[in-house]
């Protein structure tokens, strides 16, 4: 479980890997509940590489600027993760921050472009905003029950 | 006394076919699937748990945990990989097998693939042959496959193609807007082009009706049921005589041979409320078709005193020749949208490089790429020098998901001996089985043949009028995926094959193959209508033998 202060990081840094525009960020796309779902299920091994990569953040980020990641403006938070991406880190990490980031920004896409079932893209809205629009499976033409050969197997 | 007349492992391309002919003759067929059956809703629309992009599980198997394979690494090492990680190399394990998620390109091979040796010589170090059947011998069975399955496609439109008696029983898919620009790119290149042949209904169709366009094809089940698959084809079929048994969640365990090494039938084991329990059934006829790499797997599982190493290894060739196939492709940003939403997205396709290229041995067939999902747009079709994150890869996204094309194909794979499903001394299934393990790479002629296609891609692309093309070179590795070979390949020496010319195994009067572990070599095409061809046509053969 990530404390309430590892959380404000994680969000901090998930919208600055995808911000907001005229389409959600993504904290407000849900992301951040993908996320936090899979620590609980598929992604529980790294539930401590989450926690630790948040403290070194927060430890990084103290260290270089005297203030935490969430309080640092949105350019200097760019600048620091851009550095972390290429393994450039001040105080010691307990995982490669290179690895951490990359672990952040896959999980993140995941969250934000997957479907809304898999606890994020809350309204589609990625969908919306890439111009992916998939027919309803229950639309009309569509079936919602099985089909005679599907019945046949049951 | 036999239980049946035939017992057929697997439920997939191959063995849904053989058991509906089979069926159908009369046969009394038991026909084993180690998955469930499942429906469109059990298959769902999970956009990171399906069979196009695997990362925490599949949506038709096999479950995650119990089913585990060992990959040896190039320094030999070996790790244990779960069904949805890369290096398993998974097909679906349901009933319709691959063809109940697969994108359902339905391509017959031409004339040159089944004589490739002879066309090409044998490159150093692969086991490159001919078949022992010609594209002739199967073309009766190709046109069964497209009409008993259903196929749409244009059987004028392909000039390289072999000579074919009947056209699609379908109309191609419609166009979309992809196919438009490429088409014209094509044109000034001189290239021929036409739609991709598809086991989709355009029209109603043996009682099924027509795609919705759903563009949902390649790794789901079908919400209108117009994809066709053994599942809603020849497996009904074969259940509707009331001659055929159907077993799922039913694990063959080994093939049964008695003292004389005669196949008797087979052990399996299926879970009761929870519980294991062990089963034989005994038949004239043994068929199995569990896909290339579980197929070699049982053959190698089924030793006894008189078959030390295996049924059908006398000369250990059951599990070489591991092969699927490279995909070489490009991307481009055309100037404006070619996304119209319209399914299934593949839509055009050339055939000018299968053969004939200077220097090359074989070559592929080209076409556009299914509709992506947007989460497997993200992670495989980004160009290099774009940020991975940040307002720079939103705008990047927003911009340009529609404006992409994706052009690629199957390379034809010049098989290596020494790539290879042997079973793993050590690790065991949930059954106690010991599990596939996986070793070797492609032969490097297969690498060089892909980069070729590669750059065909992108000149297909920059004629096409795209304002930037890139794309990622091949390495050596291995290649089976859901395309899984040869591991059984068919031959008339039983000292380089391991069934004869119609699946039957060396040695073995009443022991078949009938999956794509038969293929010498592998088509520059998806395979499953070679493997359906080839399964009616074993199917016959069987039929007027029990």
């Amino acid at each position: 479980m990530l404390s309430q202060r590892q959380i404000q990081i994680l969000r901090s840094a998930l919208d600055r890997i995808i911000p907001a525009d005229d389409y959600p960020g993504a904290w407000e796309a849900g992301v951040g509940e993908y996320i936090l779902r899979q620590l609980r299920g598929d992604l529980e091994p790294l539930s401590a590489a989450y926690s630790e990569g948040l403290n070194a953040l927060d430890d990084e980020t103290s260290a270089r600027y005297g203030f935490a990641f969430q309080e640092i403006g949105p350019d200097q938070q760019d600048n620091l993760l851009r550095q972390l991406e290429k393994g450039e880190s001040e105080t010691v990490w307990p995982i490669p921050p290179a690895r951490f980031l990359s672990m952040l920004i896959h999980h993140a896409a995941e969250g934000y472009y997957a479907d809304p079932a898999n606890g994020g893209n809350k309204g589609a809205r990625s969908w919306q905003m890439v111009g992916f629009t998939p027919a309803d499976p229950h639309a009309p033409g569509a079936r919602t029950d099985l089909s005679e050969s599907e019945k046949a197997l049951q | 006394m036999s239980d049946y007349d035939v017992i057929i492992i697997g439920a997939g391309a191959g063995g849904g076919i053989v058991a509906g002919v089979l069926a159908e003759a009369g046969k009394r067929v038991l026909l084993l699937e180690r998955g469930r059956s499942l429906s469109f809703e059990d298959i769902g629309r999970d956009h990171l748990r399906n069979q196009r992009l695997s990362l925490y599980g599949h949506n038709a198997g096999p479950d995650i945990e119990g089913n585990p394979r060992v990959w040896l690494d190039g320094s030999g090492e070996p790790h244990a990989i779960r069904p949805h990680e890369g290096g398993y190399n998974n097909n679906a394990a349901t009933v319709g097998g691959g063809t109940r998620v697969y994108g359902a390109q339905t391509w017959r091979f031409m004339p040159t693939d089944f004589r490739m040796a002879s066309q090409y010589g044998v490159p150093e170090g692969s086991s490159l042959s001919d078949w022992p059947i010609s594209y002739e011998d199967l073309e009766p069975f190709y046109e069964r496959a497209e009409w008993e399955i259903g196929v749409c496609g244009d059987g004028e439109a392909n000039s390289f193609r072999g000579p074919r008696r009947r056209p699609y029983p379908m109309p191609p898919i419609p166009t979309n807007a992809s196919r438009q620009v490429l088409e014209r790119g094509a044109a000034a290149l001189g290239w021929n082009t036409f739609p991709v042949p598809m086991a989709i209904n355009t029209k109603t169709y043996l009682g099924r009706p027509a795609c919705i366009q759903c563009r949902y094809c390649v790794g789901f089940a079908c919400p209108s049921d117009s994809k066709n698959g053994t599942q809603n084809t020849m497996i009904p079929r074969a259940l509707a005589t009331g001659a055929c048994e159907m077993i799922t969640s039913a694990m063959v365990e080994r093939i049964d041979t008695d003292s004389q090494g005669k196949v008797t039938g087979v052990s399996y084991l299926t879970e009761k409320g929870g519980r294991i329990a062990n089963m034989t059934a005994r038949a004239k006829v043994v068929i199995v078709s569990s896909g290339a790499i579980e197929t070699a797997r049982l053959l190698l599982n089924s030793g006894s005193d008189r078959h030390p190493n295996g049924l059908g290894n006398e000369y250990d060739q059951v599990g070489r020749n591991l092969q699927g196939h490279y995909y070489p492709g490009a991307h481009a940003i055309m100037p404006d949208s070619v996304y119209d939403g319209i399914g299934p997205g593949v839509s055009i396709a050339t055939c000018q490089f299968n053969h004939g290229n200077e220097g090359i041995v074989g070559g592929g067939m080209l076409a556009n790429e299914f509709t992506k999902l947007p989460i497997i747009f993200w992670r495989g079709s980004l160009p290099p020098d774009v940020p991975r994150w940040g307002m720079a890869n939103k705008v990047w996204m927003r911009k340009n998901f529609g404006r992409t094309q994706h052009i690629m194909g199957p390379v034809q794979d010049i098989p290596n001996p020494e790539c290879r499903v042997t079973v793993d001394p050590n690790l065991r299934d949930k059954y106690g089985l010991p599990v596939a393990r996986l070793a070797g790479t492609t032969h490097p002629e297969t690498v060089r043949t892909a980069e070729f296609m590669r750059l065909k891609a992108e000149e297909w692309l920059r004629a096409s009028g795209a304002e930037r093309v890139w794309s990622y070179p091949s390495g050596l590795g291995m290649s089976g995926g859901q395309h899984q070979a040869g591991t059984c390949r068919m031959g008339l020496d039983p000292r380089s094959s391991v069934t004869d010319l119609w699946g039957r195994v060396h040695a073995h009067d009443n022991l078949y193959v009938v999956d794509a572990s038969l293929h010498v070599t592998n088509g520059g095409f998806n395979p499953v209508l070679t493997i359906m061809a080839l399964a009616f046509r074993a199917a016959e053969r069987i039929a007027s033998t029990v």
